[in-house]
């Protein structure tokens, strides 16, 4: 599958579950940092299926802890670290089951349970990746396809 | 009319954000209790009736497929309607939750209207 159909997904993705979900926009698109932000926060799982293979979330701690607050509808009180961190999975969950369906309409695939992890290592060396402000930060998104996908 | 409902997923962010949700869309509701997997929802149930099931799929200790065939199995609860919230969205998914007894699907991302809509069709009640 081209990278670019791929990158084009990705963005449709992030755009629609940000807006239905988590009250947040895509305001444009960002270069892809080879070094993440020191306090940068990051999820990621693998699938199987029709397609195999990992995606993964890195987001700056702002565009975390806002999005987190939406989904949380946290207005006075700021999302705990652990509150965060579980929207950061529920986000990646939605986001790459998104994704997979947008390439493969009528597939099937299981998805793992999404796990934090270091922000440097969220991305294998060849996946596909697109970067988005969203106003409170940016949000970095990766997948990567198993060689026989 | 307000219905009671019952929410079922592990996250308890997500159970708070169905909540929300269903506040959002308009759609009334009396009582609303939550439980962490299927396991907890079945306890509950014991003690408390509710008009609708929200559940999700993967959960630990009793996922949503085991909560619908307990759920199919007992005199009772088999007349409750059972909504899927997944982020799985295929065909293959929706058609089997629905052999297993579910009457509604929605997949992640929804809306609200959404939501609300599929909450009315399995209760069949028209929007007021």
């Amino acid at each position: 599958m081209p990278d670019t159909v791929v990158a084009e997904s990705l963005a449709a993705a992030a755009a629609d579950v940000l807006e239905t979900m988590f009250f947040s926009s895509v305001i444009g698109e960002a270069p892809v940092s080879a070094t993440p932000p020191a306090d940068a926060v990051a999820a990621r799982l693998r699938f199987s299926g029709a397609r195999s293979g990992a995606f993964g979330l890195r987001l700056t701690e702002g565009a975390a802890r806002v999005i987190a607050a939406n989904f949380l509808a946290e207005e006075t009180d700021e999302p705990t670290k652990p509150q965060v961190q579980e929207v950061v999975c529920e986000l990646t969950n939605m986001m790459c089951g998104s994704v997979l369906s947008r390439l493969d309409r009528g597939a099937h695939f299981d998805l793992e349970q999404p796990a934090m992890v270091d922000a440097a290592a969220v991305a294998e060396p060849e996946a596909v990746s697109r970067e988005f402000d969203i106003g409170d930060g940016e949000i970095a998104i990766f997948l990567s396809m198993d060689a026989k996908s | 009319m307000a219905y009671r409902v019952m929410i079922v997923d592990d996250s308890p962010s997500m159970r708070a954000f169905v909540r929300r949700v269903i506040d959002l869309s308009g759609f009334q509701v009396d009582t609303c209790l939550n439980a962490g997997n299927g396991a907890q929802g079945l306890a509950l149930l014991e003690h408390q009736a509710v008009d609708i099931i929200l559940t999700d799929i993967n959960m630990p200790e009793m996922n949503g497929e085991e909560f619908l065939r307990r759920l199919e199995e007992h005199d009772q609860y088999r007349a409750i309607p059972v909504v899927v919230i997944s982020t799985d969205a295929t065909q293959n998914r929706m058609q089997r939750m629905i052999q297993l007894g579910a009457k509604g699907y929605i997949s992640k991302p929804f809306s609200p209207e959404a939501l609300r809509g599929e909450l009315e069709r399995v209760l069949g009640v028209s929007h007021a």
